[in-house]
Formats: structure tokens, C-alpha cells, sequence
């Protein structure tokens, strides 16, 4: 039954046309990152960079160099609004809607309810950031040829250059990473959609938290404090393409994001069950 | 059961038995409390106080139990207008327990959905959008279909299908139905028994009938109404009277002592004849009076749960 009830709702999910918003802005994104590399001598401060640390820039300005620079804005911009605006959908939109009242006139307890929405959620989240990797891989593709792997994300003190084997290895284990960051903000968003408010408000609440703690992390006299903020956890996707990946780093903040999830998890649950569902 | 949005009570220490095999119309105004009570008996809004108990288990503490075998159907059908009617019947269902395909087929027909359910939801009439949450209703097998405000939106001819399906639902499936409304004439047609909420208290419950017939009232035409009721009332065959035409006998009074009275007493009838009482007669009445009277008058059968606080094993 668990299974059919999650089969539903990736049906009402995927059956939804906003809910493909961020798969097209993705691809409109990464082809216009793409072709502004082509056609402009955008690449040429990476060329500089690599022959001033005594490497060949030629194998390295590659499709997989392209998709991983792509990457950086679409984690940190789009992909916390997409996952953010199906994260505050999940409830408060049925709610509106009314097939909320439809569904709580059947047998099914609340917590299993949010269970299952929960789980559609997150493989949402899971979807995204598959999708993320393969259009920004066959369309970098498209335009550069295949080559080595450089990667320089100066916040982290990141400057790597890999093989091309190696370096798709650490692409793949950054997206799967990335479903970290996807799954936390969608559970953010829907803890606030399990609330009594409308669905954009829930999205708007979720992607706020988001940004305050950007900007908190961001604050350079907070250095000190930014273990303590949401986001400072969300980016470890980008600690493996460090030389060495700092895995102390990656599991502490892998259990701290399953901790923040838990939270959101049974506080939207506490709201909701609590909540008087009416017309 | 008792229900209080802050300091706003919304239904006021209700207590109702829905016998199995009725129609049971819940009436009352807007905010009277009937979706709160109705919420209530569905697990959809806590009560502040008291239990309710559906098919013999407590809503509360054995959901799964107390709604497997309850259908219901709200005043705007809310469907997945993107999906297809079909898809939408198997998403609702599966909420309750998996359906075949025979059966949603038969529920499909049952309603006279044919081969739209296949269309998405979103080309449906209003009409159709209603046979499908009918249809949602149906799929598990109820035993008890509770319908809020059905009625609401729909033109005489919705009207007019609704009234004959929700009787084919009582008399070929033998389904116990419990509908509110605010709608007196489509209650007063297929309703066996009523309850009346009035600012969230109840202020009558029993059969349909016993409504209507709660008062012998009989439309007297004479020369002077006034004070042939003050010499009617003074013989002690009638208890009052109403819009200076109507007089209510006296329980055991028959029409014709009243013709006899008057006559004797040197007054002119023109006119005496017995008035049924309309279901919107006896409403307004209630709803005029504030309906204690009328309470307790009208409560002729004792709901079984009024002494105790727990769930009966059957019923």
C-alpha cells in the first residue's frame, strides 16, 4: 500500500506541468553558460590560471571542466527555488485546492500521509540533480570536446585538476552529494507547507531561511559561528573536488543535514497534526 | 462533542446517533456548525471535547477502523483537474485499500461516467466532476456516505439527479447516508430523519415525520381571530396561535371540538381546515424560537450514546 500511495503521488507530481520548470530553466541555463564559453574568450582567465601553475590548458578546457562551472550558480541559485516551490507545494497546494479535505476523508493517518509526500519529494529532489549532471554534461558536451577536469572554487581553497576518468568520478559524486542540498531545502519548504498557509507563502518562507542563512554564513566576522548555519552544510557536494576530499567534513555535515531533516520533518508534523483540516 | 475556535464555539456539546439504513439530513444555516460537525465524524478537525464514534470505532483513536467503510463527498468536488478521472479514482482509493479494475469499471458505469473517465478531469462539466466524487466515494465500498452541502452549485437538473442517485444509493447498495444541508425542499424529499443546528447547538433531532407533524396546527378563518383563540385557549383546546390565521390543538383535540366551541360560542367559522407543517414552516419556527422548546419536544428517540462517552460495539 506505502508503495502505491508514494506511485500517486509521483503521479500528481509529475503530473503537474510547474513541476518541470526547473528541468527547462536548467537546460536554458547551461546552453546559454555553454555558448557564451564558446563563442567568447570567456575560458581565457582559466587558461592563464592553468599555465601559470605549470599544466596544459588545452586537455582541461573540456566539456566536463564546462558542466562543473556550470554547476556552482545553478546549486546555489536555481535549484534551491525549484526544490523550494514543490517542497511548499506538497501540502499547503492540496489544502487550497481542497483534495486535501478528499484525502483526510479516508482511512490514512496524517503521519503516513506526510510520509509518503515527504518521499515524493525527495526523489523529486533526487530527479533534479540527476537531470542537473546529465544536461550539463551532454550539453558542455555538445561544444567542448572531452578532456581532463579543472575545478577552482576559491571559498573552499579548491584548485583541482584531474584525469578525465577521474574527474567524471568526482562530477557523479558531487551530484549525489547535491541530492543532500536538494532533499534539505525541499524539507525546509514543506515543513512550512505542512503549516496554514497558502503555497507560495510556504515556498517564499522556505527559500528565506535559505537566503538568511546564506547571508549569515557570508558575514566575514561570523567565520567563527558558521558551522551553526544551514547552508555552510549544504555545500559539501563541493568538497569533493578538493585533491583530498576532507571526509571528517563531509560526514559531519551528512548527519547534521540528516538531523536538520528530522527537525523539519516532525515539526511539520506536529503542525499538521494538530491542524483542523476545513473547507 | 464540542468544537471551539478560540473563544468562538462552533458546535456546542452535539449529540447524534445516525440509526443504520437512514437518510440523515444534518440542516442548519451557514456557520450553524454542520462542516465542523461533519469534520468531526471524517477526523479532519479535532473536537475540543467528546468522541465520535463511525461504524462502532473512535475516529480519534482508530481512524483506519472507524473510515474503512466511509464514503463522502464535499460541496465542491475537489479533483486532480491534470489528471485523467480514471487516475484520480485509483490516487483517492488507494488512500483506503488497492481497487481492480472490474471494480472501478462497475463504480465507472454505476455513475454514468462511461468513457470520459479516461478524459482529463479538467474538460469535465461541473455535473460529471460531481458523478466522479461519487464515484471516489463509492469505489471502497461504504457503508456509510456522508455528503456536505452536495446540493451546493448545482442547477435543477444536477439537482434533480443528485435527490434520485442519492435514493437508488439507499435502496440498490442499502447505503446509511448522512447529508448536510441547507437546502429544506432536497431534504424534506429524501430524508427519513433530520437533526437542526443552530449557532453549533442542536434544537431538534428525530424522524422527518414527527417534524412535520411536531404541531396539529389548523388554519382558522373567522370574524374575529383574536379573540376567538383567547376563547379557544381559555377552554384549553388549543396551546397557540400564529400570523393571526393559525391556531395548534391541543394534543387529543380533535378539529371538529373546535368547530363545536366556536359555533356555540355565537362565532362565525368560514373556514377550518388542518395545515401540515412544511419542513421550512417548522425550520423557521426553530430557528425563531431558539428551539428549546421544540427539543425537546421533537427528540422522540434518545440517542444511545447521550450516557455514555465511549464507542458502542455495534451500530
Amino acid at each position: 500500500m506505502f508503495f502505491l500511495q508514494l506511485r500517486n503521488e509521483l503521479w500528481k507530481l509529475f503530473g503537474k506541468k510547474r513541476t518541470y520548470i526547473g528541468f527547462v530553466m536548467f537546460l536554458l541555463a547551461q546552453n546559454i553558460i555553454a555558448l557564451v564559453f564558446k563563442f567568447t574568450h570567456a575560458s581565457s582567465p582559466m587558461k592563464r590560471m592553468l599555465e601559470s601553475a605549470g599544466h596544459a590548458a588545452d586537455p582541461f578546457i573540456s566539456g566536463l571542466t564546462i558542466a562543473t562551472i556550470m554547476l556552482v550558480p545553478v546549486a546555489v541559485f536555481l535549484l534551491p527555488l525549484y526544490v523550494s516551490l514543490v517542497g511548499g507545494d506538497l501540502v499547503a497546494k492540496e489544502a487550497e485546492d481542497g483534495t486535501l479535505r478528499m484525502i483526510l476523508s479516508r482511512p490514512i493517518s496524517r503521519g503516513r500521509l506526510l510520509a509518503v509526500k515527504w518521499l515524493a519529494g525527495a526523489i523529486f529532489g533526487v530527479v533534479l540533480c540527476v537531470a542537473l549532471g546529465v544536461f550539463g554534461l551532454a550539453f558542455a558536451g555538445l561544444y567542448f570536446p572531452w578532456g581532463g577536469l579543472f575545478v577552482w572554487m576559491p571559498e573552499q581553497n579548491i584548485f583541482g585538476v584531474f584525469g578525465a576518468n577521474s574527474g567524471l568520478w568526482r562530477y557523479l559524486a558531487a551530484h549525489v552529494m547535491l541530492t543532500t542540498e536538494a532533499v534539505s531545502i525541499m524539507a525546509l519548504a514543506f515543513m512550512f507547507s505542512c503549516f496554514n498557509v497558502k503555497p507560495a507563502a510556504a515556498t517564499i518562507l522556505g527559500l528565506s531561511l535559505v537566503f538568511v542563512s546564506f547571508i549569515l554564513e557570508h558575514i566575514p566576522y561570523f567565520a567563527d559561528y558558521r558551522d551553526w548555519f544551514f547552508t555552510y552544510h549544504l555545500h559539501l557536494w563541493q568538497l569533493v573536488f578538493a585533491d583530498r576530499a576532507p571526509w571528517w567534513r563531509v560526514g559531519q555535515s551528512l548527519s547534521l543535514l540528516a538531523g536538520f531533516n528530522a527537525t523539519f520533518f516532525a515539526i511539520g508534523l506536529a503542525v499538521f497534526h494538530t491542524r483542523d483540516i476545513k473547507s | 462533542m464540542t468544537k471551539r475556535f478560540g473563544t468562538r464555539v462552533a458546535v456546542d456539546e452535539l449529540t447524534l446517533a445516525v440509526p443504520r439504513g437512514e437518510i440523515f439530513g444534518l440542516l442548519g444555516h451557514n456557520g450553524a456548525g454542520k462542516s465542523t460537525a461533519i469534520g468531526m465524524m471524517l477526523g479532519q478537525v479535532w473536537p475540543t471535547a467528546g468522541t465520535v464514534c463511525v461504524c462502532g470505532h473512535d475516529v480519534q483513536r482508530q481512524r483506519r477502523l472507524a473510515l474503512a467503510k466511509v464514503g463522502a463527498i464535499f460541496e465542491t468536488p475537489a479533483c486532480y483537474d491534470y489528471l485523467s478521472g480514471g487516475r484520480n479514482l485509483e490516487i483517492f482509493c488507494q488512500y483506503t485499500a488497492p481497487v481492480s479494475r472490474e471494480r472501478l469499471r462497475e463504480v465507472v458505469d454505476w455513475v454514468g461516467l462511461g468513457t470520459r473517465i479516461d478524459s482529463r478531469v479538467q474538460t469535465y462539466s461541473h455535473g460529471m466532476r460531481a458523478r466522479l466524487a461519487l464515484a471516489q466515494a463509492l469505489l471502497p465500498r461504504p457503508e456509510l456516505l456522508i455528503l456536505d452541502e452536495p446540493a451546493d452549485g448545482l442547477d435543477p437538473e444536477g439537482m434533480h439527479e443528485l435527490r434520485q442517485t442519492i435514493l437508488r444509493l439507499h435502496a440498490e447498495l442499502g447505503l446509511t447516508l448522512l447529508l448536510s444541508s441547507h437546502l429544506l425542499g432536497e431534504v424534506e424529499q429524501i430524508c427519513t430523519r433530520i437533526a437542526v443546528l443552530r449557532q453549533g447547538r442542536m434544537v431538534f433531532e428525530g424522524p422527518l415525520a414527527a417534524a412535520k407533524q411536531s404541531r396539529n396546527w389548523v388554519r382558522l378563518v373567522t370574524d374575529d381571530f383574536v379573540a376567538a383563540t383567547q376563547d379557544l385557549e381559555a377552554a384549553g383546546l388549543i396551546g397557540g396561535a400564529r400570523d393571526g390565521r393559525y391556531v395548534a390543538l391541543t394534543p387529543g383535540v380533535a378539529t371538529c371540538a373546535i368547530a363545536r366551541r366556536l359555533v356555540e360560542s355565537g362565532r362565525p367559522v368560514h373556514e377550518l381546515a388542518r395545515e401540515e407543517q412544511t419542513l421550512e414552516s417548522f425550520y423557521l419556527e426553530l430557528m425563531r424560537a431558539g428551539g428549546e422548546e421544540a427539543a425537546g419536544r421533537g427528540d422522540q428517540h434518545p440517542s444511545p450514546l447521550k450516557s455514555e462517552n465511549r464507542c458502542p460495539k455495534s451500530e
